[in-house]
């Protein structure tokens, strides 16, 4: 999509009574809203640059902390469980900024193991795995806020 | 002023207080269980936090949870509502040493005043007369009797730690004393973990009026006027109204400024409630003083026509009262009707879906509710559905007012509380204002 594409879609815009428009094209998305601004988001991950990196946040009014329902990609298979926090605080994936993640996709985890930490009124509380299995989804990104019962991880139990 | 608040608690409270918020153009987070996820405060609210599973001590009474959603949503100050951890000093404590302002008193003096016992001598202290009875807790029932005599029966054993009608007993006679004694310690201990009791006299036909006041950081204390509250069953209120029949001018005037000494002497901030019983002769003693917005606040807001919420806000943001003792006034009469999901002559709870709801309207009718149609009344908190409110110039016109309001009141699917309410105000003793903290006992079903 290139900056004389934007402008016509801009311009088509304007003239009809549609307030807001998604456009997908070679992996960009384009949401364009009347009064409100423009922003651009990947369709799919891309390899060659962290995900921080590329991830701009949607612009809307919906609150910070979303519901989980909201935030849940459904599960693929049905044995598959979800680790939902079970405290309120701030989700890290390691347990300082430079030390590596606990976990990554694909990650296969014993019973007890740690797979994040959540930080509440200045301490570090270690959330460990229910169940043993692999990680299939990470549904929370490092510094998130999360509520009781956010989903965190999706397991395929062993 | 605050740019965020975050509201501590659920239900028909935390409406008001986002209500209050968003007027004042303050951004309100709702804390939830997970049995509240589809409540009005939540979606009320600019932001919402799920704080836990349903049970109160996992979610609203969870202190932990509470701070720490204060502070991913970097709210400012926490409003605890009443109930839940409104009188938890500890709470007040966290919330200050977090950096977040408690919108309420000291922590030193919700300790203090929450000590039944400790706040009779803070009373005494200020001059302002209080049930005689034992100074300070009883531990031994030989003393206790002693009292117990010399105050002359009828006398009451109450709960140092209680509130909420538990861990009382009535002695009609010296007979009946000794086992009285020791089952109020242990309902004491039970309810409270804390089996502290004393004694007071106990009068037969008290009239249970209190006295709202609201100081700011100055230690400006201001009266606004008293409430009625002796409709009550089990001590729990259905119906509270301001003015009181009985109080006129000149006792309004004795009472809110012995109000307002107390509240002084323990240098009191924000919103506070001081308890009085008066006899049938108008004497009265201070019984307790409630640290907190009481849940029959819109009543003095009626007559008064100051927002106490907005009130309380700018209070604890560091702001002057917004009125004067001189320039407040009140009038016209306001009552408020408790409509709880309960049955109406066994008052047992009637949790469930709320199949239709259509709540009055009409000039000086107010309803703080936070059900609608198709709300599912859970059943791990109270079973409040509603407050009704009515305003009129008189107490003759208010009450009819409140009869047809009542009549409007649709609410389908769970039973309530409103036949109760329709039959306390067709009583002619009510009609006349001639009522007591007895007046309940008239519909008590006879024992089998």
């Amino acid at each position: 999509m290139n900056l004389k594409e934007l402008k016509e879609l801009i311009e088509m815009l304007k003239d009809t009574d549609i307030s807001e428009v998604e456009i997908e094209r070679s992996g960009v998305k384009v949401r364009l809203r009347k009064g409100g601004d423009v922003t651009y988001h990947p369709a799919m991950p891309r390899m060659d640059y962290p995900p921080s990196a590329i991830i701009a946040p949607v612009v809307s009014e919906t609150p910070a902390a979303a519901t989980p329902a909201e935030k849940a990609a459904e599960p693929a298979t049905s044995n598959q469980t979800k680790v939902t926090s079970p405290i309120v605080g701030t989700f890290y994936r390691s347990s300082s900024p430079e030390k590596p993640a606990y976990v990554e996709v694909g990650a296969v985890v014993k019973k007890g193991q740690v797979l994040c930490i959540i930080e509440a009124m200045k301490l570090m509380n270690e959330i460990e795995s229910e169940t043993a299995g692999k990680i299939v989804q990470i549904l929370a990104e490092n510094g998130q806020p999360v509520e009781y019962g956010e989903p965190l991880f999706v397991i395929e139990p062993a | 002023m605050f740019k965020k608040i975050l509201i501590a608690n659920r239900g028909e409270i935390a409406l008001r207080v986002i209500r209050a918020c968003k007027e004042m153009g303050i951004k309100t987070v709702a804390v939830h269980s997970t049995a509240d996820a589809n409540s009005l405060h939540v979606r009320f609210a600019d932001e919402s936090v799920c704080i836990g599973p349903p049970k109160s001590a996992d979610s609203y009474l969870h202190v932990p949870s509470i701070i720490s959603a204060a502070e991913i949503t970097d709210a400012e100050a926490i409003h605890p509502g009443y109930g839940f951890l409104a009188e938890n000093s500890s709470f007040a404590e966290v919330c200050n040493s977090t950096g977040i302002r408690f919108i309420g008193p000291s922590p030193e003096s919700i300790k203090l005043m929450g000590d039944k016992a400790k706040a009779r001598e803070m009373a005494v202290k200020a001059g302002v007369p209080v049930l005689p009875g034992s100074n300070g807790v009883v531990t031994e029932e030989s003393s206790a009797i002693e009292i117990a005599r010399e105050l002359g029966f009828p006398v009451i054993v109450k709960a140092a730690a209680g509130g909420g009608g538990k861990g009382m007993r009535v002695v009609m006679a010296e007979a009946d004393f000794a086992n009285a004694f020791v089952m109020a310690q242990a309902e004491a201990l039970a309810s409270f973990s804390n089996a502290d009791v004393y004694i007071e006299k106990y009068i037969l036909q008290p009239r249970h009026i209190e006295i709202q006041i609201m100081a700011d950081e100055k230690g400006n204390t201001v009266y606004l006027g008293e409430r009625e509250c002796s409709i009550q069953r089990r001590h729990q209120k259905l119906i509270e109204e301001a003015p009181s029949v009985i109080v006129d001018e000149g006792l309004r005037k004795r009472m809110g400024e012995m109000a307002v000494a107390i509240a002084k002497s323990v240098r009191y901030r924000n919103a506070g409630t001081i308890e009085f019983l008066m006899d049938e002769d108008r004497k009265f003693y201070f019984m307790e003083m409630n640290t907190r917005i009481q849940v029959e606040h819109p009543v003095t807001e009626m007559v008064t026509g100051i927002d106490l919420v907005k009130e309380q806000i700018r209070v604890a943001a560091g702001e002057p009262l917004s009125f004067s003792q001189d320039s407040v006034r009140v009038s016209g009469h306001s009552i408020e009707c408790r409509i709880n999901a309960e049955d109406p002559e066994k008052f047992t709870p009637s949790p469930g879906t709320i199949t239709a709801f259509n709540p009055p309207g009409g000039l000086g009718v107010r309803v703080e509710t936070a059900a609608y149609t198709q709300y599912v009344i859970p059943p791990y908190y109270d079973s409040m559905i509603a407050k009704l409110i009515v305003h009129a110039p008189t107490r003759d016109e208010a009450i009819m007012r409140m009869e047809r309001a009542l009549d409007e009141f649709i609410i389908e699917g769970v039973k309530t509380t409103i036949p109760m309410h329709r039959k306390i105000l067709e009583d002619p003793d009510f009609r006349k204002g001639d009522i007591s903290t007895k007046f309940m006992e008239r519909y008590n079903t006879p024992a089998k």
